[in-house]
């Protein structure tokens, strides 16, 4: 590959030196990809208007370089996602999704697997922009986020053995193990959670969901309240870290007039 | 080679992190102050050991300043009504450039950014909505950037100050003079055609 013509969505933006800008895009053949801008803090002209957070565009990059960083040749705006600037919850976790695809998008992953993760972030900007977003979309939506990352987290079988956990007590969830984890292998391991049956079957439904339809399902107050805290802590497993900007959704999403 | 003495090798070290200094920057300059009057050095020595010491931010505006309140609202000339809010310092000075405007600024320190950590907190919001009690405020003109983050705190700032019945408006936002229309992204377009005025 050398020279090529694509699609993005910039997941940061960040000025470098005294006229460039170096950006995280997210690219359909790729994944992740750093690159940078020549001149596109001085030259209103150039880049005018395209390269701003939210931003799907069509790029031309060079990337024949292989030990320093691809360079953006071209961009033309597709969709700047504006309704993103006009409303708190959604700017809150329209950053928050941006940068978890910048902190878990593989930098050259598999080609198939990245063309499904850039449609699903397209996707998933495009219901935030549309809804008014509480805790439940954030919930539901971060879920999808980390299936299509690559990290679906299994709620219906035992990720030791396989058999189906049944009954109506709290059944156990390893997150390091990655899913539920039946009675008597529970008995060998530490660090068990115990979840309602409810929050996983919900759990379970809001991954089996058409993306589209995600947001009719209908989740209680302590059951979101459980899922979010399971989900969160999925999260933090996989990323080392808490994301930077989960403080202020979670302000936003507590109170939105605080936000 | 020969190698640099350590005092030399010290400055261009120095030099080298400021904005648009390169190596070779930096060595001419650290040349050019070694053969350079004593006076003409030691002049450039204080004046940045006293850049540090001696601006201060306004307590009114958190405009840069040696004296606070800042020249700009201490200014009875200047009218008390408008307030024009600005991320930082570099921007108040672009627009006092224009000299399009005769307000009081407020600079609010950044932008809402949550990647970067920067929450509403973090920004002298509070100190803008302090601001306002007096009354004596009529319009609050928003001037952030007009990108993601710019235009987000805009809105955030528009929503706190609903209640608080100050007029706010926005900066228009639209073709640059001597743009072309036809490699204009249609955003920008777009934003032109809204913030049209008579002619
Ligand atoms: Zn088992
Ligand atoms: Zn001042």
């Amino acid at each position: 590959m050398a020279s090529i013509r694509t699609e993005a969505l910039i997941l940061r933006s960040v000025d470098f030196g005294e006229s460039d800008r170096i950006l995280h895009l997210l690219v359909p053949e790729i994944g992740r990809l750093p690159v940078i801008a020549k001149g596109a803090r001085r030259s209103v002209r150039r880049f005018s208007g395209t390269l701003d957070l939210f931003n799907h565009v069509k790029i031309q990059v060079d990337i024949r370089r292989p030990n320093s960083l691809a360079r953006l040749d071209q961009a033309s705006l597709i969709d700047p996602f504006l309704a993103m600037r006009s409303e708190s919850a959604r700017f809150a976790l329209g950053c928050y999704l941006l940068e978890l695809f910048d902190r878990l998008a593989p930098e050259r992953g598999v080609r198939t697997d990245m063309q499904r993760l850039f449609s699903f972030a397209l996707g998933a900007l495009r219901m935030v922009a549309e809804r008014a977003p509480d805790l439940r979309l954030r919930t539901l939506i971060e879920l999808r986020a980390l299936d299509a990352l690559g990290l679906r987290p299994e709620f219906s079988r035992c990720v030791r053995c396989g058999s189906a956990p049944a009954g109506r007590s709290p059944i156990g969830f390893h997150v390091a193990e990655g899913g539920v984890v039946c009675d008597p292998c529970c008995a060998q391991i530490d660090g068990i959670q115990r979840i309602h049956p409810g929050t996983l079957r919900a759990l379970e439904q809001g991954l089996r969901l058409d993306f589209d339809r995600l947001d009719r399902l209908v989740m209680s107050g302590p059951s979101l309240a459980e899922a979010h805290q399971l989900l969160t802590r999925f999260q933090r497993f996989h990323l080392g870290v808490e994301l930077r900007s989960a403080p202020y959704l979670d302000r936003v999403l507590r109170s939105p007039a605080a936000g | 080679m020969r190698s640099t003495p350590a005092p030399i090798e010290r400055l261009i070290t120095a030099l080298k992190r400021l904005p648009g200094i390169g190596e070779k920057s930096a060595t001419r300059l650290s040349f050019y102050l070694l053969g350079a009057p004593d006076a003409v050095v030691h002049e450039l020595g204080e004046a940045i050991d006293r850049l540090k010491h001696e601006i201060v931010l306004c307590q009114i505006c958190f405009d840069l300043t040696d004296e606070s309140p800042c020249a700009i609202c201490r200014d009875d000339r200047r009218d008390p009504s408008a307030i024009c809010v600005v991320e930082e310092p570099a921007d108040l000075v672009a627009i006092e450039r224009s000299r399009a405007f005769r307000g009081r600024y407020h600079v609010l320190g950044g932008t809402l950014s949550p990647i970067d950590g920067v929450g509403p907190d973090e920004l002298r919001i509070a100190e803008l909505e302090a601001r306002l009690k007096s009354g004596e405020v009529g319009e609050v003109i928003l001037a952030t950037n007009p990108n993601a983050e710019g235009d987000a705190t805009a809105h955030h700032i528009s929503t706190r100050l609903a209640e608080s019945g100050v007029k706010c408006s926005r900066i228009a936002c639209g073709m640059p003079l001597g743009g072309d229309l036809e490699y204009a992204d249609h955003v920008t377009i777009g934003r032109s055609m809204e913030n049209r005025g008579p002619i």
